[in-house]
C-alpha cells in the first residue's frame, strides 16, 4: 500500500514537473547594470524599467516566458568583466543587455566578442563602442547624431558663436566632437570649450571664464545632476546666454534639482512622457505606479525599448534561439516603435533615433517647433 | 629568548608548505579550473591573482616599512597605461611591456618620492593621497596622451617572445608565474635583514636613523619597488581584459587594496594574499544576496578588524610561519646557532 502510494505519488511528481517544464519554456536574458555605488540610481532605474517591459512580455501569451538576469556591476570594469564571463558561461543566456557606462560596457564587450553574445546597451555612447564587434549594438542616438542636429537648431536660432562645456568622460568628448563639427561644417564658431569632471560643485570659475568668450548660447552636455548645479549658478551669477543641451539632460529630476533656473533650457530627446500615444501613456502609467508618481526620463525610457528590441528579437529567432540567430534578429530591427520613437539598426548597429526639440517652460518640458 | 627557537629548521620540513602551495596553484587550481571549465572560474581566479599582487607589494610600504600609501592603485595604472600605449602605439607585445610596466612605474614613483620621502606618518599619507590623484587626473584629462576618458582597446593578448598565451588554461598559468615570482621576490625583500630595517623605521625611524639605518633611502627604496610591483600587475591587466579607462584607477581602488593589506594583516604577507583573496571572492561569491551583498561584505571587513584587528593572519604568526615553514632567508652559525632575522 504504501509502496503504491509512493509511486503514484512519485508519478504525480514527474507529471507536475514534466509539465512545468513543458508550460514554461524559458528564455533567458542576461543584464548587466549598476544596481550598487555611484552610479546606482540609474541602475535601478534600467531594472525597473525592465521589469515593466518582463512582466508585459510574459503576461502577452508568447510561446515562452522570458526571463532576465539582474547582475551588479557597481559600475566597476572588474565586475563587469566578470559578470560577463558569468553570462557567456550560462548557456540558456542568449543575449546580454547593458552596461550603463561604457567604460564597463566596452571591457565586458572584448569578452561578448570572443563568445559570441549579442550585447545591447541602453546608453553606452562611446564612438568605439559598436566597432569593437559585429556582437555589440546601443539603444542610444549618438552624439555624431545628435550633435550636428543640434548644432543647425542653435545656429537657425542666429547663434553664430557658441561656448561649449562638457563633462570629461568619454561621452563628454564625444558631445563636444560631434557638436563642434556641425558647428563648423554650418558655418558657425565655437569660441569656447572646456571639460569639467563629473560631481564639480562649483561651476563659477567655468561660467565666467566661458562669459568672456561672449558666447551668443552655451550648449551642454551633462548629465542631470551636473547640469542643475550648473543652471542654478548660471542663474545665481545673473547670466541670461540661452542654455542648449542634449537628451542626457532631459530627466524630470533636471527641473525639480534646479528649479526655477531651468527655465528657457533647450534641448532634444526622443521621449516625451506628454505624449499621448497609447504604448507611451501605458509605460508612463506602469513607471508612475511602481515609483510614486514619478515621471520617468529620458534614460528609463531607452532602457524599457532596449529590453523590448531584444526580447522582439528573441522572439523572431525563436524557436530555439541561439546567440547568433538573436544577434541576426537584432542587427534586422527596423522601426521598432518604442516608447523613444522608432529605431532601426544601421549596419553598424547604430540606433537611427528620431529627435524631439523641447524647451522648459514653466516647470515642465515642452515640445516646440523650432 | 631561547636559543633553540631560532635553531633552524630541518630543510625537508622548510620546504613542505612551499611545495604544497606551488602544488595548489600550478596543478591542483589549473585542475579544477579546467574542470569546471567555466570562464567565470578562470576569469574570478585571474582577478584574484592580480589583486594578490597589489595588495603583496603595498604591503611593502604600508606593512612593512608602516608609510599609509593611499596613491597605490595610480601606479597600477600607470603599469597599465604604459602597457597599453606601447602595444598600441608601437605595436610590442606582453613579453615587452610587461617589464617596461614595471620600470616605468617605478620611476615615475622615484620622481614623486624624492620629495616626500622626509615626510611622516598622516603628512606622508596625504602626500600619497595627492600624489594618486594626480596621476589619475592625467590619465583623465591628458586626452592626447591617454586617450583621457575614452580608455584604450589593447587589442594585444598574453604572450611570450610572439607565441600566443592567450587560452583559458595559458592565461591563467601565464598570470599565476607572473604573480608567484613578484611574491617570492616581495617575501624575500620582506622577511629579510633588509626587511627588518624596513620594519625598524616602522617601529622608530629616528631610532633606527641614529642605529645608522638611511631611513629616507630605504622608504624610497620599498616605495618604488612596490610601484615596480603595481605597473606589472596593471600590464597583466590591460593584456588581460583587453580595455582600460581611467575609472578602473581611481581613488577607491587604492581603498580597497589598503583594506585587502589590513583585514589580511599589517606587516604579514600571507596575510596580504588572503586579505587580497577575501575581498575579491567574497562580493562574487554573495553575488546571489542581490543589493545586499554590499553591506556583508563591509560587514564582514568590520567584524574582522574588530574581533582580529591584527589581521586575519597576523605579523607574529605570519612571521613564525615564515621563519619555521617556509625556511624563508634563515640562517645559522656554525654551531648550528640561528642569527637571522627575526
Amino acid at each position: 500500500m504504501t509502496a503504491l502510494k509512493t509511486a503514484s505519488l512519485a508519478a504525480l511528481m514527474t507529471a507536475a514537473l514534466a509539465g512545468t517544464t513543458l508550460a514554461a519554456d524559458t528564455v533567458k536574458i542576461g543584464y548587466q547594470l549598476p544596481l550598487t555605488g555611484e552610479t546606482a540610481q540609474y541602475g535601478q532605474d534600467f531594472r525597473k524599467a525592465a521589469e515593466i517591459a518582463l512582466t508585459e512580455f510574459n503576461a502577452a501569451g508568447k510561446p515562452f516566458k522570458a526571463e532576465i538576469v539582474f547582475e551588479d556591476s557597481r559600475s566597476d570594469a572588474k565586475e563587469g568583466t566578470n559578470i560577463a564571463r558569468k553570462f557567456v558561461d550560462d548557456k540558456a543566456i542568449v543575449g546580454v543587455l547593458g552596461d550603463f557606462t561604457s567604460g564597463v560596457s566596452m571591457a565586458s564587450a572584448q569578452v561578448y566578442k570572443d563568445a559570441g553574445m549579442p550585447q545591447l546597451s541602453q546608453t553606452a555612447s562611446h564612438p568605439d563602442y559598436t566597432k569593437i564587434s559585429k556582437y555589440q549594438f546601443r539603444n542610444i542616438a549618438t552624439q555624431a547624431q545628435e550633435g550636428p542636429y543640434n548644432a543647425k537648431w542653435m545656429l537657425s536660432k542666429g547663434y553664430k558663436n557658441i561656448a561649449v562645456i562638457a563633462e570629461q568622460t568619454d561621452w563628454g568628448q564625444s558631445v563636444v566632437s560631434g557638436f563642434t563639427d556641425g558647428v563648423k561644417a554650418n558655418g558657425g564658431t565655437v569660441v569656447f570649450s572646456e571639460f569639467f569632471n563629473r560631481g564639480l560643485k562649483d561651476y563659477r570659475s567655468l561660467i565666467s571664464k566661458l562669459e568672456r568668450a561672449k558666447p551668443d548660447a552655451i550648449y551642454t552636455g551633462f548629465f542631470y545632476e551636473d547640469g542643475a548645479q550648473f543652471l542654478r549658478q548660471v542663474q545665481q551669477l545673473g547670466i541670461k546666454t540661452p542654455v542648449y543641451s542634449t537628451s542626457a539632460a532631459y530627466s524630470p529630476k533636471l527641473i525639480e534639482l534646479a528649479g526655477e533656473a531651468a527655465e528657457g533650457v533647450h534641448l532634444t530627446s526622443n521621449f516625451l512622457p506628454t505624449d499621448p500615444a497609447p504604448h507611451i501613456q501605458h509605460f508612463v502609467t506602469e513607471w508612475k505606479a511602481a515609483s510614486n508618481g514619478a515621471v520617468p526620463g529620458q534614460f528609463p525610457a531607452q532602457a524599457y525599448d532596449a529590453v523590448r528590441i531584444m526580447l522582439a528579437a528573441v522572439e523572431k529567432a525563436y524557436p530555439n534561439p541561439t546567440r547568433e540567430k538573436v544577434r541576426d534578429a537584432l542587427a534586422e530591427t527596423k522601426d521598432f516603435a518604442g516608447v523613444t520613437g522608432k529605431t532601426s539598426f544601421s549596419a553598424d548597429r547604430e540606433a537611427e533615433k528620431e529627435l524631439v526639440k523641447v524647451e522648459v517652460k514653466g516647470g515642465a518640458f515642452v515640445p516646440v517647433a523650432d | 629568548m631561547n636559543v633553540s627557537d631560532l635553531s633552524a629548521p630541518p630543510r625537508g620540513r622548510g620546504l613542505l608548505i612551499p611545495l604544497l602551495l606551488a602544488l595548489l596553484v600550478f596543478v591542483g587550481l589549473p585542475a579544477m579550473l579546467a574542470g569546471f571549465d567555466r570562464g567565470y572560474f578562470y576569469q574570478i581566479a585571474n582577478l584574484a591573482l592580480i589583486f594578490i599582487l597589489l595588495s603583496a607589494s603595498m604591503h611593502l610600504v604600508t606593512g612593512v616599512a608602516g608609510l599609509l600609501h593611499l596613491g597605490h592603485a595610480a601606479f597600477y595604472g600607470v603599469g597599465a597605461y604604459t602597457a597599453a600605449l606601447l602595444s598600441t602605439k608601437f605595436g610590442l607585445g606582453f613579453t615587452v611591456t610587461l617589464p617596461l610596466s614595471g620600470v616605468v612605474a617605478a620611476l615615475i614613483a622615484f620622481l614623486v618620492a624624492l620629495p616626500t620621502m622626509r615626510l611622516v606618518s598622516i603628512y606622508f599619507a596625504v602626500a600619497t593621497l595627492a600624489i594618486g590623484q594626480m596621476l589619475y587626473l592625467v590619465m583623465l584629462n591628458w586626452v592626447e596622451f591617454t586617450k583621457g576618458p575614452n580608455g584604450i582597446i589593447v587589442t594585444k593578448g598574453l604572450e611570450l617572445f610572439g607565441f600566443s598565451l592567450s587560452g583559458r588554461l595559458a592565461t591563467y598559468y601565464t598570470v599565476a608565474t607572473v604573480v608567484a615570482l613578484c611574491v617570492l621576490a616581495i617575501g624575500r625583500l620582506s622577511h629579510s635583514y633588509y626587511g627588518n630595517a624596513l620594519r625598524s623605521i616602522r617601529e622608530d625611524d629616528q631610532c633606527a636613523d641614529a642605529m645608522g639605518v638611511s631611513t629616507a633611502r630605504l622608504k624610497m627604496e620599498a616605495f618604488t619597488l612596490s610601484a615596480f610591483f603595481a605597473g606589472v600587475a596593471g600590464s597583466l591587466w590591460a593584456h588581460m581584459t583587453g580595455y582600460i579607462s581611467p575609472g578602473d584607477f581611481k581613488f577607491s581602488e587604492s581603498i580597497l587594496i589598503l583594506a585587502m593589506v589590513v583585514v589580511g594583516g599589517l606587516g604579514s604577507l600571507p596575510g596580504a594574499v588572503i586579505g587580497a583573496l577575501l575581498l575579491i571572492l567574497l562580493p562574487e561569491g554573495l553575488r546571489a544576496f542581490g543589493d545586499f551583498r554590499n553591506i556583508m561584505v563591509g560587514l564582514v571587513m568590520f567584524l574582522s578588524i574588530l574581533l582580529l584587528p591584527k589581521g586575519l593572519l597576523g605579523e607574529v604568526s605570519a612571521l613564525q610561519l615564515a621563519r619555521r615553514q617556509l625556511g624563508a632567508a634563515w640562517r645559522n652559525t656554525v654551531k648550528g646557532e640561528g642569527i637571522g632575522w627575526r
